[in-house]
């Protein structure tokens, strides 16, 4: 099992560079999630460890051997692709075999390993099919089987599961979770969609702009965001940022801004106040924020609902505080008018604090 | 559905017999006419009462047929020879010529380097040339330049175990034709398989890559099945113009290395024309095309990379 080192992977295509030195160090057996918006360069880092693209600086270490030099079949990995990239010619017996025959093993090995991978992902009645006359969810799984029937140490995995509908992707992801379980490989995994990073990741690299912007456990990064990017990308609904300035008033540190002023307790307070810019934004997750009409007003936010979006147990209210859209997420059954201005208690550990101009975190 | 029909106007039905008489019309009459004796053709009796006669037949294959045919006392006619010659011809080159091409277009769609779109657009160009304007270069150079020494090496062997005499020239032989007709041929070739290439998913050589195959193994075993309808279309072109070609193949062939089209020719003299003879030989050659053809378009099926990527 590899432990996989990225050493300042630096790319360019042609004058425009697309990865800034990426550094990460992944350990052995772990599912590693590469997550950011389009063109964040996660796809490209992967391509790269596939062999797919070139390394323009920069060294990748598979267990200390560095492997930019080498072509994708000398690296022992399997790739799934995001379009499945099944052969259209051969069935599915076939495509799961491909790497197989191409290796020269014998016959009887690579019957039972795709009887074997077959069952695994549930395919055995589709083996004679062509891909063509499958669904969606099926060439996923094909494509899965393909990767897995390798053998190899090292699974890549291209947002494959962005093809597939909203239902199909949550059952994808389960079976995904359970197979990353039970085959124990390491996995490298890109997606632009952090739900999927967050219930599937040990490991989750957020990057943006070919930058890696934080990386760690899915918990700590959304507790503990670095920067105003990582807060506002992890977690659904989005992060609320609100601008305000730190006030000393005899001790006590007060963020205040359009429509709030609030107090700021613990640690947090401690880093504001040896802050040396006075403006800061303020961030608290929808999550952080309870409907209490009874809450003292520097603990709170007094908020003008705009927009009720109903979910089902959950409802997420839009609302207006100053000029600025906050987003509260309650429970359904709150009796909740549009047009009310209500009164939200401020979860004080939800409360972040991000540099105005550098946007990293106090 | 059924409104679209009731609207459509009998005149197009009219337009669809006259289209249909004007491409099978020559063919039913060279067929017809090819059962007719001479006396028959040109006698002015344009009905359809004559005695059909297999005679044009047999003076057209007697080069081949177990027995001598009684109305012939001399086999001038070499059918059977020229006959092999075309399909040698024709096969030949469009093998080379599909084995070139695939390979051309795949490098030209897939490679980087210098001077690709160039290269790309020179092709078609040349495509533009007519073969009248080859013919004289071509000549002389298969005639004077490209020859071996008969006193030479293999020049010498040559002449000792075929014959002949002088030295050994590209002129006259098979692969003198074979090698105008590919090179005439595969600009359009690759130009054809380039549109083919460009639609087959990267990503699916880049799985192939990634399942352990090496360059040649991805552009055989992924590319070239997804490309078959095009190879298909390409050989059916290739083959039919290399089986109908008239004008280079009368220069640079001789009397052993003739190919039908010539022969066919050849049978007009200023004394006589054997209409008879030449329809029969008209009928054999379009034979072998339509076979081809058929085998050929069987191969070409749309969709072939349907379910290979999600659109």
């Amino acid at each position: 099992m590899p432990t996989i080192h990225l050493n300042n992977l630096i790319k360019r295509y042609g004058e425009v560079q697309v990865l800034h030195g990426v550094e990460l160090e992944l350990a052995d057996n772990e599912f590693t999630v590469l997550v950011g918006p389009s063109g964040c360069g996660k796809s490209t880092t992967l391509r790269m460890v596939a062999g797919l693209e070139d390394v323009t600086e920069g060294e990748i270490f598979v267990d200390g051997k560095p492997v930019s030099h080498l072509e994708p079949k000398d690296r022992d990995l399997a790739m799934v692709f995001q379009d499945y990239a099944l052969y259209p010619h051969m069935n599915v017996a076939q495509n799961i075999s491909f790497a197989l025959r191409l290796a020269r093993r014998p016959k009887a090995e690579i019957d039972a390993k795709v009887k074997d991978v077959a069952a695994t992902v549930g395919l055995t009645e589709f083996l004679h099919r062509k891909p063509g006359a499958l669904s969606g969810g099926q060439r996923q799984r094909v494509a899965m089987a393909r990767a897995l029937a390798k053998d190899s140490s090292l699974f890549l995995f291209d947002e494959p599961l962005s093809n597939l509908d909203a239902k199909l992707r949550g059952q994808m992801r389960a079976e995904l979770a359970l197979m990353s379980q039970r085959v124990q490989k390491s996995m490298i995994y890109v997606t632009h969609d952090q739900i999927e990073a967050m219930t599937l990741a040990d490991r989750i690299v957020v990057m943006n702009g070919g930058y890696v912007q934080q990386q760690g456990s899915p918990e700590e990064l959304f507790k503990r965001p670095v920067n105003k990017f990582v807060a506002g990308f992890l977690g659904s609904p989005p992060m609320n940022f609100l601008s305000g300035e730190i006030q000393d008033r005899s001790g006590e540190i007060y963020i205040t801004g359009q429509g709030f002023d609030l107090l700021i307790e613990g640690e947090k307070a401690q880093a504001a106040r040896s802050h040396s810019d006075r403006t800061v934004t303020l961030g608290v997750r929808p999550s952080d924020l309870r409907f209490d009409e009874a809450a003292p007003k520097n603990k709170a936010l007094s908020l003008d609902v705009t927009v009720s979006e109903y979910v089902g147990a959950q409802s997420v209210l839009l609302c207006q505080c100053g000029a600025a859209n906050v987003m509260v997420e309650l429970a359904s059954e709150t009796p909740v008018a549009l047009g009310q201005t209500l009164n939200f208690a401020v979860n004080q550990n939800g409360v972040h604090l991000f540099d105005h101009q550098k946007e990293t975190a106090l | 559905m059924s409104g679209a029909h009731k609207k459509q106007n009998s005149v197009f039905y009219v337009l669809i017999a006259v289209l249909v008489f004007m491409s099978v019309g020559p063919v039913l009459l060279m067929f017809v006419n090819s059962f007719k004796l001479d006396v028959d053709i040109i006698g002015g009796t344009t009905g359809l009462l004559f005695l059909p006669t297999i005679q044009n037949y047999e003076t057209a294959l007697c080069d081949i047929l177990w027995y001598e045919p009684e109305h012939l006392d001399f086999c001038a006619l070499k059918f059977g020879g020229s006959f092999i010659n075309s399909l040698i011809i024709a096969l030949i080159s469009t093998g080379l010529t599909l084995v070139i091409g695939c390979m051309g277009a795949y490098a030209l769609v897939r490679f980087r380097f210098m001077g690709r779109d160039t290269v790309s657009l020179t092709t078609l160009m040349v495509r533009m040339l007519p073969p009248a304007v080859l013919l004289v270069p071509v000549f002389g150079l298969w005639n004077n330049e490209f020859c071996l020494d008969k006193e030479g090496l293999i020049g010498g062997m040559i002449r000792e175990s075929f014959g002949g005499r002088g030295d050994v020239c590209l002129a006259g032989t098979h692969s003198g034709i074979i090698l105008i007709y590919v090179a005439m041929n595969l600009p359009f070739v690759i130009w054809i398989l380039q549109s083919f290439i460009v639609q087959v998913p990267r990503s699916l050589e880049e799985a192939a890559r990634v399942d352990g195959a090496g360059p040649f193994q991805v552009f055989f075993k992924v590319v070239l099945p997804l490309i078959k309808p095009g190879l298909a279309a390409a050989a059916i072109f290739t083959f039919r113009i290399a089986w109908n070609e008239y004008l280079l193949a009368s220069a640079l062939s001789d009397r052993d290395t003739k190919t039908v089209p010539i022969l066919i020719v050849n049978n007009m003299s200023e004394f006589n024309v054997e209409w008879g003879v030449i329809m029969a030989t008209g009928m054999l050659l379009a034979i072998p095309p339509i076979i081809f053809t058929l085998f050929a378009s069987r191969q070409i099926i749309t969709g072939m990379t349907a379910g290979a990527v999600k659109g």
